[in-house]
């Protein structure tokens, strides 16, 4: 592993030198070595020999152990998952919770585009927060050719606000009122269509 | 499983299974058990007739090794046909070691299988046979191809057998008297060399091959022992043992002994945060399911069926607490990527940061809803090469996911976009 071969020197200071040189730093590496194998040997609990090779070996059993402990559970868990029934009324609960708090603190649905420079515009947009409407924010600036140089999002009162600097990728300007149509248009369509949803939901 | 048979039949079927696997370096376990089992009782059962060889070969450690061994990656089932080198002397004249081009060892494992082929229990028949054959041999009706006997050395490093010296009988009588055969250099270091004795028969090994060089006895715990031939030997099965720990860890990175070793305890402690996060869930899951069905047992008024509950928590039984707080923390590095996740109870922390290709913000996205995690505060973009994201998300009720899944999930997504996204050269901007 690495074992570098001392050449005879005529010179017998400096074979000494380079011998010690390597000495130590070898010394080191294999201090290194077995303080990581101790640790390694303390967290596994085995049941063989405490020598080098079976410390190895108990820790390849012990993971295996251990891989097929979590599977077991995550299974487990699943089996578990299908069976519930709870996880279709939060969503009707939150949806509604969500307007309610916007309406309360007056926070107003916007859309806000400023042009920086050339191709580059800071976006502002104010939504109600729901279920899966960042992803579709994040689908309407793809659509629109924008590549997102920095994003925030911040969710508070129900309300979604998305800042993100972009800039037009496909390389021809386009004008702010241009963009706060089409991120209007888009924010609209997903709040009917998210709408119909929830009356859907509702009549079942 | 009992492996170790004492029955004195010799079953010329089992060969024909052990050829098979000399020649197929592939052989998957499943199909390997059968053969082993035979195999091995064929060797078993030419232990018995070496009387002389003095507690030569124990197979059964070796079998409970090897079984133990089976989920390792190493196709390491092909049954090593040792042949109990006895230490007689008078024996030995067949055998040495020798410096082919191939391992020794495998030509060794060959020339012991190909030893134990003779349908003859005959001792010295054993031994004379060996002495014609060129290894390795096609026409020993082996399916071994002479690149096979490098692979079938593979397997033996979990057997902890050292290899058996082939049969070259001629190659040794070529040899000057008292001319020494090193393997290589370091094991003439080692082994010390064999000498030919003046009666061209008798070969004898130095030092350690008294222990000489197979896998052996059991102590007085059970467990076996290992002696090995040569230092090599135990240094290169220990680095097969280095390897197979690196290939168990998700995310190895460099390769040295050190590093794996490293690896390996970061994962350890990650799988057992990852056991203990599912025993949380599962438990608030089963209290879930418990206080759901008692309350619809008492809504529907009857509250006699006691038996419906299964399980009561100890104290209140309207109350299922689970106080323990869920807390994992879990990261994942790809050559691209590298994604940190942290839970605290329904809490999600999730750090991305990707070499900037291509702006994966809308997959995450969708994996983050397709995981029912509930955005909370998104920061990130450019810094410099790379794109950087860090999100902050809830768990909504009900759901359970775990650290190590969304880990895993969204390196995968993202490596997956990573190589669909075609090279594209760097945007000016």
């Amino acid at each position: 592993m690495g074992r570098r071969k001392l050449e005879d020197d005529d010179d017998n200071n400096n074979s000494k030198e380079f011998k010690s040189k390597n000495l130590q730093a070898e010394r080191r590496r294999r201090q290194k070595l077995s303080d990581r194998l101790l640790t390694l040997r303390s967290l596994v609990p085995i049941i063989t020999n405490m020598n080098k090779a079976t410390i190895i070996d108990d820790a390849i059993t012990y993971i295996q152990e251990l891989q097929k402990t979590s599977q077991v559970l995550s299974e487990q868990l699943l089996e578990m998952e299908g069976s519930s029934e709870e996880s279709v009324m939060p969503m009707k609960l939150e949806i509604d919770v969500a307007q309610h708090d916007m309406k309360k603190c007056g926070i107003k649905e916007e859309v806000k585009v400023s042009n920086i420079d050339g191709n580059k515009f800071l976006i502002k947009i104010i939504v109600e927060k729901k279920r899966g409407c960042f992803t579709q924010l994040i689908e309407a600036m793809n659509y629109l050719g924008f590549e997102l140089s920095e994003t925030n999002v911040t969710t508070f009162s129900g309300a979604m606000l998305f800042s993100s600097c972009v800039h037009g990728k496909y390389g021809d300007t386009l004008m702010v009122e241009h963009i706060e149509e089409l991120l209007s248009e888009m924010m609209r369509s997903m709040k009917t269509s998210s709408q119909s949803a929830i009356e859907l939901g509702n009549t079942n | 499983m009992k492996v170790y048979e004492e029955s004195g039949c010799f079953d010329p079927h089992s060969l024909t299974d052990c050829q098979e696997l000399m020649g197929l370096p592939g052989a998957t376990p499943t199909n390997c058990h059968n053969s082993l089992e035979d195999t091995l009782t064929v060797s078993s059962y030419n232990h018995h007739h070496h009387e002389d060889a003095s507690a030569a070969l124990d197979m059964e450690p070796q079998q409970h090794y090897l079984l133990d061994n089976t989920t390792n990656s190493h196709s390491h089932l092909i049954p090593y046909l040792t042949q109990d080198l006895p230490y007689d002397q008078s024996h030995w004249e067949s055998f040495n070691v020798v410096p082919s081009s191939s391992s020794p060892e495998a030509a060794a494992a060959a020339a012991a299988a190909a030893s134990a082929y003779t349908p003859t229990p005959d001792l010295l028949s054993l031994f004379h046979l060996p002495r014609c054959s060129f290894l390795p041999n096609p026409s020993i009706s082996f399916e071994t191809t002479p690149g096979s006997p490098s692979v079938v050395y593979d397997p033996l490093f979990h057997l902890n057998l050292p290899p058996q010296p082939p049969v070259f009988r001629e190659l040794l009588q070529s040899l000057p008297h008292g001319y020494t055969v090193p393997a290589d250099d370091k094991d003439a270091a080692r082994v010390g060399g064999l000498y030919h004795d003046g009666d061209n028969g008798i070969i004898q090994f130095t030092r350690d091959i008294s222990m000489a060089g197979r896998a052996k006895d059991r102590d007085k715990a059970g467990k076996t022992t290992k002696h090995f031939a040569t230092e090599r030997e135990r240094r290169v099965h220990l680095n097969d043992k280095y390897q197979a720990l690196r290939t168990m860890v998700p995310s190895p990175t460099k390769n040295d002994r050190a590093s794996i070793v490293d690896d390996a305890i970061k994962y350890i402690k990650e799988l057992l945060g990852t056991v203990r996060e599912l025993k949380i869930l599962v438990d608030k899951k089963r209290c879930g399911q418990e206080r759901s069905k008692r309350l619809k047992t008492e809504d529907a008024g009857s509250a006699a069926d006691a038996g419906d509950v299964e399980c009561k928590p100890l104290g209140d039984p309207d109350q299922c607490y689970n106080t323990s707080l869920r807390s994992s923390w879990l990261q994942r590095k790809s050559k691209d990527s590298e994604v940190d996740v942290r839970i605290v109870d329904d809490e999600v922390t999730i750090k991305l940061v990707q070499r900037k290709k291509i702006n994966c913000l809308l997959f995450v996205s969708r994996l983050l809803d397709e995981l029912q995690l509930d955005l909370q505060h998104v920061a990130g973009g450019n810094i410099g090469d790379y794109y950087s994201f860090l999100f902050n998300t809830k768990i909504y009720e009900g759901s359970s996911v775990y650290a190590c899944a969304i880990a895993n999930k969204l390196i995968d997504v993202v490596d997956r976009q990573y190589a669909a996204a075609p090279p594209t050269s760097s945007t000016s901007l």
